[in-house]
């Protein structure tokens, strides 16, 4: 069976990119994963982690970026090995190769299953012919004659002048990339004519399209490489295939998924992005309101414009009122109800407390069944802008305000990374959090189990990255903009990176749960609620790895350790939460892991 | 420019000399323009068309022979390949399975070997096509009979 065919489920498969999952309660990739999938993965027996093999194989990525010359460089090892392997010319090798979709291991089959067959297929004379020998022989294009050694044939022997070869070869190359499967101009006649006619007869100009042609088909008729979409983009991915994770980041920064090539997605599948665009593209006039960048501040009903990455709009004095821009309502209420203090994800609860009510227009929208997903919706474009608001940002960063920062602070702005890191991280989750909005609303609604678990893994993903948004953006801003203590930088700096590692675990563990279809969510409670624990306590256990840590600050990994007894149903039982800087610890931790202190 | 016009009238000086060769075709070239001719071919014998005798215009790209000639009936012909009101043709050759190797002779025989074998999967004429598709072979051949009839054949007075 051939591996590579058509588009693959991304769902149950996992990752191999990332260096370093500590996977305490979640499986070890690969390994006990296979294309059924979706009972695989996301169980909390400790089933691995010392097994030096599976870590070798997270190290190795399952995908390559390539630039021009390495695109050229393979075609051309490619083209050697099949033109050795078979005892044929280049040129002819290259013929296959492009015949064949670029699989050696296929022109090999096929070559060797069936060469006289495989020959006639592609236009590959066993025999070259030689052309008439007369002294003159007259062009089949122009009817002229000219001497036998001034004309030019394929290994058919058909003989044409070198002006009409020219002309015949050029018209194809400007009609095309269907110039690389050109075959002689004699109607009753398929030989190919290949690279070295080309070579030796078009002019360089075409020579260069030509090649271009034939470096592009090198990618696009492969099955193993893909142009990146970014666009302005000219570097191509190759993906080794079946090995997990479809994501890719190309060298040019652009994240996309390999196997649909829409922008990268888990943990949602590509079926489901793509239902979700057209949905998108279905609804997009009614949705259009939405994306407003302006609401009316629910209080003083002044327009309030939404110009920072975070959901905690504060409304302009006098009026001051902060409020959720999601919901529009106090951020004050914020907790349980929705989600969590941070949070704002509840589908449900939104709708019964009837938090829907601001316009005559939503009420309209409810009645044409559109709320639901006007919910799912708004979130998920929420985060979007809100993540293109944070490439922005750290932008700038990256631009001025690391330089600006390093003087207030009198910092080497290499000390600075875990600034830059903190961003990286926030662009990384609003992604994934965006497309948690579009896993939500394809979650069967009657699903009441796996729903609530779903509502209160996304809740808990937005609160983190809420605080670490919050905290990356705006008390920053405090360090930006006077000379503060150095213990108080230093405190920042601790903040700030403990929220970033304590998110980048709890979303790559999210992530995981998503991708496995959070399949252990049943009917039984007990099940569900030992889920809880694990995902929260691997969540929050896994980066503080001794070493790992950027501040430098050596901390303990306790976590690792235990919790496992904090299964029962309720939500908080397993984790605390920092009065000093709101960071979620495990239970088993007695010192906050972002900043130290004493719970 | 020069390559085609040299080439046409190798093909001009063919056909003045071989004019009985093929008594089925007779090709013209118009005397102000050796870019434009035109054809007179006899409809094949068994098929609805026999009797008729079709006009055909060629109008030659400079490219002429790397690019195919544009032909198109100037007589009415009920054809699926062949569009009702402008007469264009439907035909690989004439296409991408061009090659500079046929010349217009060539092509007014394979066009009369397309009113031999119609196609009626690739339909420029839906009502014809849809005759033949249909397996209506009789209903197909009157109308195709009555406007040969019509349109291909000496009025008589
Ligand atoms: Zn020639
Ligand atoms: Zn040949
Ligand atoms: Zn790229
Ligand atoms: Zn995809
Ligand atoms: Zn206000
Ligand atoms: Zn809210
Ligand atoms: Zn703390």
């Amino acid at each position: 069976m051939d591996p590579e065919e058509d588009m693959h489920d991304a769902r149950g498969e996992s990752s191999q990119e990332e260096e370093d999952f500590y996977s305490e309660g979640y499986p070890s990739d690969g390994e006990d994963e296979d294309d059924d999938g979706d009972d695989a993965g996301y169980d909390f027996v400790d089933n691995d982690s010392d097994d030096p093999s599976t870590d070798v194989r997270r190290l190795q990525q399952n995908y390559t970026t390539l630039n021009e010359e390495n695109i050229s460089q393979r075609q051309a090892d490619d083209i050697n090995r099949v033109s050795t392997v078979l005892s044929i010319k280049r040129w002819e090798a290259c013929v296959l190769l492009r015949h064949y979709n670029w699989s050696v291991s296929k022109v090999h089959d096929e070559w060797f299953a069936d060469e006289e067959n495989v020959r006639k297929t592609v236009g590959l004379l066993e025999k070259h012919i030689e052309m008439p020998n007369k002294r003159e022989l007259t062009c089949g294009i122009c009817f002229e004659n000219y001497p036998r050694d001034t004309m030019k044939a394929s290994p058919c022997g058909h003989p044409f002048c070198f002006s009409c070869w020219r002309g015949y070869i050029s018209t194809s190359i400007n009609d095309g990339p269907g110039c690389l499967m050109l075959r002689c101009p004699d109607p009753t006649c398929r030989a190919a004519v290949g690279l070295d006619m080309v070579d030796s007869m078009a002019s360089r100009e075409d020579r260069e399209k030509y090649a271009r042609y034939l470096r592009r088909s090198y990618v696009e008729d492969n099955r193993k490489t893909k142009w990146c979409p970014a666009p302005g983009c000219e570097y191509a991915v190759e993906f080794v295939m079946g090995s997990g994770s479809y994501d890719v980041c190309c060298k040019c920064s652009y994240s996309f998924c390999w196997n649909c090539t829409e922008e990268a997605h888990r943990p949602v599948d590509c079926g489901t992005v793509a239902r979700w665009i057209l949905k998108n593209s279905a609804e997009s006039e009614n949705m259009n309101w939405i994306l407003a960048n302006s609401k009316p501040c629910p209080k003083c009903k002044r327009p309030i414009e939404k110009n920072q990455g975070c959901m905690h709009i504060t409304c302009t004095p006098p009026c001051k009122f902060e409020f959720c821009w999601l919901c529009l309502g106090p951020w004050t209420e914020h907790g349980e109800r929705t989600g969590g203090f941070y949070a704002c994800n509840r589908y449900e609860s939104a709708k019964q407390e009837g938090a829907y009510d601001e316009s005559e227009r939503r009420r309209e929208m409810a009645k044409n069944s559109l709320e639901r997903y006007t919910h799912y919706y708004e979130r998920w474009a929420a985060n979007q802008s809100s993540r293109q608001k944070a490439l922005t940002d750290l932008q700038a960063l990256q631009n001025e305000k690391l330089e600006k920062l390093s003087d207030r602070q009198s910092q080497p702005e290499s000390q600075l990374k875990f600034i830059t890191d903190a961003w990286l991280q926030i662009v990384e989750c609003r992604r994934v959090l965006k497309w948690t909005y579009a896993y939500g609303f394809y979650l069967h609604e009657n699903e009441h189990a796996k729903r609530q678990f779903f509502e209160y893994l996304q809740g808990e993903a937005e609160s983190g990255l809420e605080r670490l948004h919050q905290c990356a953006e705006k008390e920053l801003q405090v360090y930006l903009e006077a000379e503060t203590p150095l213990k108080d930088f230093n405190d920042f700096r601790t903040k700030l990176a403990g929220l970033t590692s304590v998110t980048r675990n709890y979303f790559e563990n999210l992530v995981r749960a998503l991708e496995s279809g959070l399949n252990d969510v049943g009917p039984s409670n007990s099940q569900a609620g030992s889920n809880q624990a694990a995902c929260s306590k691997s969540s929050s256990s896994k980066s503080l790895a001794p070493g790992k840590s950027k501040s430098g600050k050596s901390r303990t990994g306790g976590a690792a350790t235990s919790s496992r007894s904090g299964s029962s149903r309720g939500m908080d039982d397993s984790i605390w939460t920092c009065d000093s800087c709101t960071c979620t610890n495990p239970k088993s931790n007695s010192h906050c892991q972002a900043c130290d202190r004493h719970r | 420019m020069q390559a085609s016009r040299a080439r046409l009238f190798k093909e001009y000086k063919e056909v003045q000399r071989e004019k009985s060769a093929d008594p089925d075709i007779q090709l013209v070239c118009d005397d102000s323009n050796i870019f434009k001719w035109t054809a007179l071919i006899k409809g094949p014998s068994e098929t609805p068309y026999e009797g008729g005798v079709f006009q055909l215009a060629f109008a030659i790209p400079e490219q002429y022979p790397l690019l195919p000639p544009q032909v198109r009936f100037l007589t009415k012909i009920f054809h699926p390949n062949v569009h009702f009101k402008t007469g264009e043709i439907c035909l690989d050759i004439l296409k991408n399975a061009w090659s500079p190797a046929w010349t217009l002779q060539s092509v007014c025989r394979a066009i009369i070997a397309l009113m031999a074998h119609p196609e009626p999967d690739s339909p420029l004429n839906c009502d014809s096509g849809n005759l033949l598709r249909s397996g209506d072979v009789r209903g197909f051949q009157s109308m195709a009979r009555m406007y040969t009839r019509l349109a291909a054949m000496p009025k008589k007075t």
